[in-house]
């Protein structure tokens, strides 16, 4: 294993810690995202470059815009009540 | 259930799963040393029997397109659930107003930003489309290229507004191009039953080895992941940021929000 797995496995595991501790939607949504790029540059170090592009679009992009305009649907929903 | 009964629980199936799981973890093979045999066999007879440089497009469209032919089906269902649930709680309508917060300020977008995204939109879509044509040569492929092409269409959103996206992105072709995808995935597939051959069967010209339209039928099944994934993502998109509010029951805003 060397130094840069190891680091990236490391940061992996903060990030993901990060998603976890924070209790704030939104920033639990960012938190996500970027825990998503840390696991697709882990994916690409494991040369595995297909999984790292799917998962930098999947996971970072489209994944938390989905959960941002969830998040939005139901701050538009109780503003209206 | 009290806390102090949670961790008793947890107690007990730490002690019954634990001896399992050691056991299985320390006779796991090293981290990254070893090569699966499959993987190895593949890599030697792939290059030759397909003509194709990336091992992961041969075993995907090819050596278990059946397979792949599942998780389309599955993304389509998946999509489509969505759709309709989402469409049931708001109807068939839409609408080109983006909704928003009462009461929340609406910052003006700079120009740098709308060109910034304008510029980065077409980069996306083009890598996008290349990841997907590329698919025979080099790692990516139809679903990679395909979800990059519809990640591409949040930087118009972006840029755009609501309004300028919902006009330059209409959901009738999105449809199009996802189960236009999933029907040629499927053509694919069944047309060699149909002739007395097994399915998938690759019987189109094989071209030559890292050429971009090697790989016979996969560069057609290629295409097709690649449509139906580009489509159903951005329809995902759309669905989701269109389920925001039910048409015509916003509040008057003269300038979209986000």
């Amino acid at each position: 294993m060397t130094l840069l797995v190891a680091a990236l496995l490391l940061l992996a595991a903060l990030s993901g810690l990060l998603v976890v501790l924070s209790r704030d939607p939104r920033r639990q949504i960012f938190a996500m995202a970027g825990n998503g790029l840390v696991l697709g540059l882990l994916f690409l170090a494991l040369q595995a470059p297909d999984v790292a592009l799917s998962e930098i679009a999947v996971g970072t992009a489209v994944t938390p815009l989905l959960f941002l305009a969830a998040l939005a649907a139901i701050r538009m929903d109780r503003a209206k009540r | 259930m009290t806390p102090r009964w949670r961790l008793l629980l947890l107690a007990l199936a730490l002690l019954v799963l634990a001896p399992a799981v050691l056991r299985v973890a320390l006779t796991l093979p090293a981290f990254g040393a070893p090569t699966a045999a499959l993987g190895q066999t593949v890599n030697a007879l792939a290059p030759e029997l397909r003509h194709v440089a990336n091992m992961v497009a041969a075993v995907n469209f090819d050596l278990r397109g059946i397979d792949t032919l599942g998780e389309e089906c599955m993304l389509l269902c998946a999509v489509t659930g969505a759709t309709v649930l989402l469409r049931g709680a708001r109807g068939e309508h839409d609408t080109a107003r983006a909704g928003r917060l009462p009461g929340r300020p609406v910052t003006p977008r700079a120009d740098a930003t709308v060109l910034v995204c304008r510029i980065f939109a077409t980069l996306t879509l083009m890598v996008g489309l290349s990841v997907a044509l590329h698919g025979m040569t080099t790692p990516g492929g139809g679903f990679q290229g395909g979800v990059i092409a519809a990640s591409g269409l949040l930087l118009l959103y972006l840029g755009e507004g609501y309004a300028g996206w919902r006009a330059l992105v209409p959901p009738p072709v999105l449809v199009a191009l996802e189960g236009g995808g999933a029907l040629l995935f499927v053509l694919c597939a069944g047309l060699p039953l149909l002739a007395g051959h097994p399915a998938l069967q690759n019987r189109l010209p094989l071209g030559e080895f890292r050429d971009l339209y090697s790989g016979g039928l996969m560069v057609l099944v290629n295409a097709a992941v690649a449509l139906s994934v580009a489509g159903s993502f951005g329809l995902l998109l759309v669905e989701f940021l269109e389920e925001t509010r039910e048409a015509g029951d916003d509040p008057i805003s003269d300038e979209e929000d986000r």
